[in-house]
Formats: C-alpha cells, structure tokens, sequence
C-alpha cells in the first residue's frame, strides 16, 4: 500500500514538473523567446542618404550633410553641474555672440531640469561642433546621426530645386520644384541590421544576422546648364533692381528637345532655411503663376491664321486705319498710331493690336481655340516640377466677338511662361511642338534611365514656321527694341507689355513687361522668355525685359561660341 | 550418453579494433580544440568588425563632408566672388575675326 501511494506521490510530482513545464515553455513560451531575443539581439540602423542632384556637366546641385541631433539624460547630469555644462555648450552651438551664448544656455539649463530621462538639445549640430563637444567630455550626452540638405551654390535655383521638409512622420519630404517632384525617387531608405551581440554588446559572427538592406536615394542628371543658370541669374538680379520691378523670372529651353537649360526667379529664398520666408516665394512663378502674356501672343495667333490661310504675310488689313469698335468696346493701339492697310509682317513688327484683332477674325472663334489647345494652353505643361500649373480656358460657347478681340493681341486670356517658351519653341523647332523637361537621366547602382525628348505634336506646318519667324526676326531689328539687339545676330523676338487687370479695370501703370524669342534665328539653340512684374522705371518690354534678353542672349552666344550671322 | 556440453567450435568475434577507437576519439578531441579556438577567433573578430563598421561610416562621412567642400569652392558663385577679388572682369565688347 505504501509503494503505492509513493508512486502516486511520483507520478503527481512529475505531472506538476510536466504542466509547470508546459506553461513555462508553450503557454509563455514566446513571451520568453522575445524577452531573451531583446537580451540578445540588437537592432542597427543602416542609415541611407537622400539622392543627390547634378548639373548637365555633372557638378552637384544639391546633397546632404551629415548633421547630429544632441541629446542630454537630465538624470544622469548632476544638478550642481547642469550650469557649467549649459554654458559650455551654448558656447560652442551659437558661436561668439554674448547674447546668443546667454539665451542658449539659458533654454539648455531649463530643457535639462525637466524630469525626463532622454531629451533633445539641439538638431543640425555639424561635425565640426560635434567634435568641439565630444573634447568636453561630458557624461550624459549623446548624439544621434543625420543629415541636412546641402546647396553648393547657395540660394541660387532654389524655385528650380524646391526645398526638403518634415512629413507628418517626421520623415524627409521633398516639396516643390524637382524636390517635390521626384520625391519618390530621391528619397532614401533606411536598412536594418538585427544581430546578435554577446555580453559586452559585440556582435557575434557566427549568430544569427537578419539584414535589410538600406536603399540611397536615386540621383537626378539635370539638362539645366550650370553656367546658362549662373547668367541668367545675374542678369536678372541687375534688371530686377535697374528697372525697379517686383518680380522678374526667365526661363531658357532648348527648342529640338525640350530641355530646360535654365530657370530663374527674383525674388527667391535660402531652401536651407525656407520657414524663414514668406510662403508666397516657395511657388516657381515660371510654371505657377498665370499672366496675361500681352503683345507675346501675337506670334501665336499669327502662326494659327498663316497655318489656316485665313491671311499670308502681304495679306492687307482694311481695319487698321483707326480704333475699331467691337461689341461696345473701343480697340486701339498701344501708341496710338495707325497704319492704315498695313501688311500682316508689319503688324508684328509694329505690334499693331488692330491688325491683330483683324487676322484674328479672319481665322475665326472656332479654329483660334483649337489652336489654343494645340498650342498647349489651357492644360500644365507637363514640365518635371511640382508645382506645374494651368487655368482652364473658358469654354466656347462663353466666348464674345470682344473675347477674340482682346484675345489676338494677348489680354483677357491668362499663360503661364513655361507654356509660352513651350508654345514659342514650336515656331523654333520647325511646328513640332515640345514637352519641356528639366531632368535628363535618373540613376541608381542599378542603372541609368534616360528621359528622351518627346514631340507632343505637329502644331504648324514647317513653312508657317518659317514666315512667322521672318516676322519675329523684322521684329527685333525693326521694332521698339532695335536700339538694345546684339549687332551681327539674327535674334527672332517680340515684346510684350500687358496691363494688369485690377478690380475689373486694366491699371495703365501697372504691366508685365515680358520679350520671348531665339536665337540664332535660323538654327535655334535656345528660345528664352524673360518677364519683369511692374517694373517702376518704364512700363514698356521693349525698355525692360528686351534689354536683359539681349543681355543674357550676347552672353550665350559667346558660351556657345556662336558667331555674328548677319 | 549425457550430453553436458556440446562442443562448438569458437568462431572469431567480430571486434571493433582498438587503434579505430583511439582514432576516432583523437579527432573528436582535435576538432573539439578546433571548435574552441574558432569560437574564440570569432570572439575577438566581432571586436575587429565592429571598429571597421565604425572606421568605415567614419570615413563614408568624412568624404561626403569633402565632397561638399569641393563642390562649394567649384561654385560658379564662389568662383565669381574670387575672381573679381583677383582683377578678373567681364569682357564687354568681343571682336569676331573671319
């Protein structure tokens, strides 16, 4: 009896050990596997940089630095020692300034008194400061590596760039410009390493390693010219102050591909310290801002009636003796003066808005807004820049006889001037119409995509091309803006000067003063668009904008090494 | 007859050999120490990768630092600035010569 009961006493001591066991080893099992795996493992971040951006030559545009975050352990620095140690600080994070060093270790001393246990100091500590800290030798801080986005030349395409900020995670988010557009694919990503690290925290070889690899971002090749940008900037930094405007912009395309070679606005912004400015500059005027493209239109409204027949370039206009009177309105010229039966050439070349309205109605309501649309107005331009933008044109049936009026010589009809380059470059390149792009390849460790110019479409035949830019050249050499041409250079252009429409009314003093054209007229390597907003010393293009576009073109064509052709 | 024993003759035992033993014991002893060392190698080796790791983000930074540097000096902006400080101005007029 007794064996018995002692075996009973065994097999209920082994069914305790059994189930205690089981629980320990299945029941709570994975909760263990986790708590020993946190024992054991670490986990590394590999940490990935954001793509970089190159000019055409290959110099860098835009890169990252490293930067650091400092963070201090209020609990591990002493409380007798938070002072020295704030001082020591602020002395190296805000430089010589008294009053800086002051306030810096003032807001040091405050962030370590709190009843934290880790707390951030101060971000884009940079490495030279990190080092000046690290000598101090202070226990109870540490740094945490980052980066920043670096600007080799400064502020200069900063609407071309955009800038990089926070998303709601906390993450690096490009917005605007090529930043915002290609954030996808300059946006890198973080690997992880997760090893097991022995007692002392070194990691074990022949563990267990799980690796996820950190992707860089993908690097973008721009077609913008490093040296065309740094000219055209120049040039229109000195006309943005000698001809007292509030805005002035440019843009320089090359018209058989498309390609951006430069993009310019005034005035710009530091994208390192973008918060610092007015959220009204972040936007690119060139491809955001619409504008009533004035005299400019012409040429397109010339180039859609030559295309149509609806007049040749002897073709006479029987309107333009005087004002005309469409629809209540009267029309007249911008100088007042009249040619009466004046050919279609030299409505151009004395930017006559009579004979403007006159081929516009020859050509008709119906046609013109098809050519709109073909022309590329009315939709975005399609460039590789984020904040890419167009207004609808109104629709058919809401046009008047006064509409198409007003709309021949370009008022009451709103571009941006990305899509009059665009348009432009049509009547440069033969008809064919371009897409423009700024970036010309993206490359990572696997390989090059290259971005091929694309033809949109056959806007207007190859001889309507060329009569239209036979007017544009006599433009040039014989109209307002002869005096500032280049001698020697067959520029083809015309000048704009559209008033600004203001609680209904256009406001005589106020205009923009724009000049589009290309050069060397009769084989192209550039068309170029260059807009003054309310400029104070004149109001005129021929007396603003032209100036500079021959200013910036004389400069081109020595880099290009292009010789007088007249 | 009783038949106490029958007599059989004794056929050879099949017996694993000593000096097999001895072998296979010696190499589990030899690669037991093989084990050891390898392990302690190891040991210090995750030392060693650990300060290349280091050495290499180290020098990764370093370089991306002076690859900046470089591009901010090449700067046409910087280069504008320096040149005019060494007399260097822009041409105005240019003379073509056929």
């Amino acid at each position: 009896m007794r064996i018995y009961w002692i075996k009973i006493f065994f097999l209920l001591f082994f069914l305790a050990i059994f189930l205690r066991l089981f629980y320990w080893q299945i029941i709570r099992g994975e909760f263990l596997q986790a708590q020993a795996e946190g024992q054991h493992f670490t986990d590394v971040t590999l940490k990935a940089i954001r793509g970089k951006v190159f000019f055409s030559d290959g110099s860098l545009l835009a890169s990252s630095n490293p930067s650091y975050l400092l963070f201090g352990l209020p609990k591990v620095i002493k409380e007798d020692k938070r002072v020295d140690t704030a001082y020591a600080l602020a002395k190296i994070i805000a430089g010589s300034d008294a009053k800086d060093v002051s306030e810096v270790a003032k807001d040091t001393i405050n962030k370590l008194s709190q009843d934290l246990y880790w707390i951030r100091l101060y971000s884009n500590i940079t490495v030279e400061q990190k080092k000046a800290i690290e000598r101090l030798n202070i226990s109870g801080m540490g740094f945490e590596q980052g980066s920043v986005r670096f600007y080799p030349e400064g502020s200069s395409s900063a609407h071309l760039l955009g800038f990089v900020g926070k998303d709601a995670k906390g993450d690096d988010k490009g917005y605007f410009g090529l930043e915002g557009y290609y954030d996808g694919e300059l946006r890198s990503l973080k690997g992880l390493v997760r090893q097991e690290r022995d007692a002392v925290g070194l990691p074990i070889l022949i563990g267990n390693f799980q690796t996820t690899n950190a992707r860089n971002g993908k690097d973008l090749i721009l077609n913008i010219d490093r040296s065309v940008q740094f000219i055209v900037e120049q040039a229109l930094k000195n006309g943005l102050e000698k001809y007292g405007a509030k805005s002035a912009s440019a843009v320089v395309m090359e018209p058989k591909t498309g390609n951006i070679l430069a993009l310019a606005s005034f005035p710009n912004y530091d994208p390192l310290n973008y918060f610092n400015y007015p959220k009204e500059y972040y936007k690119n005027p060139i491809v955001a801002d619409l504008y009533e493209p004035g005299s400019t239109f012409k040429v397109l409204v010339m180039a859609a009636a030559l295309n149509e027949e609806a007049v040749k370039p002897d073709t006479e206009c029987d309107i333009c003796q005087g004002p005309t009177s469409i629809g209540g309105f009267i029309l007249r010229t911008w100088n007042n003066k009249y040619f009466p039966n004046t050919n279609m050439r030299d409505v151009i070349v004395h930017s006559d808005n009579i004979g403007m309205v006159f081929a516009g109605k020859k050509l008709g309501l119906d046609k013109f807004y098809s050519y709109l649309e073909d022309f590329g107005l009315g939709t975005p331009s399609n460039i590789d820049l984020q904040d890419d933008f167009s207004s609808d044109i109104r629709a058919r049936a809401e046009w008047r006889e006064i509409d198409l009026a007003t709309a021949s010589f370009g008022q009451g009809i709103a571009v941006t001037g990305i899509q009059m380059v665009k348009a432009v470059a049509a009547i440069a390149n033969g008809g064919k119409l371009m897409e423009p792009h700024v970036v010309n390849k993206i490359s990572d460790e696997n390989g090059v995509f290259e971005i091929k110019p694309k033809v949109i479409k056959e806007v207007i035949k190859e001889s309507t091309a060329q009569q239209v830019k036979e007017m544009m050249v006599a433009a040039v050499s014989e109209g307002e803006a002869k005096f500032a041409k280049p001698k020697g250079f067959k520029i083809a252009g015309k000048t704009g000067t559209a008033q600004i429409p203001v609680a209904g009314h256009y406001d005589p003093n106020k205009t923009i003063a724009s000049f589009v054209g290309f050069a060397p007229a009769d084989h192209p390597k550039f068309v170029m668009l260059v807009r003054f907003d309310q400029p104070s010393s004149s109001i005129y293009g021929s007396e603003t904008a032209a100036p500079t576009f021959f200013e910036i073109a004389k400069e081109l064509f020595t880099y290009y090494k292009i010789a007088p052709d007249e | 007859m009783t038949i106490i024993k029958k007599f059989e003759p004794e056929l050879p035992q099949k017996r694993i050999s000593k000096k097999l033993v001895v072998s296979i014991l010696a190499c589990l002893f030899v690669l037991t120490l093989v084990q050891i060392w390898v392990s302690n190698t190891l040991v210090s080796y995750g030392e060693k990768f650990e300060r290349l790791s280091s050495l290499e983000q180290t020098l990764k930074t370093a370089n991306q630092i002076l690859e900046n540097e470089i591009a901010k000096k090449a700067s046409l902006t910087n280069l504008a600035t320096e040149s005019a400080e060494l007399g260097f101005y822009k041409q105005e007029s240019i003379q073509y010569i056929r």
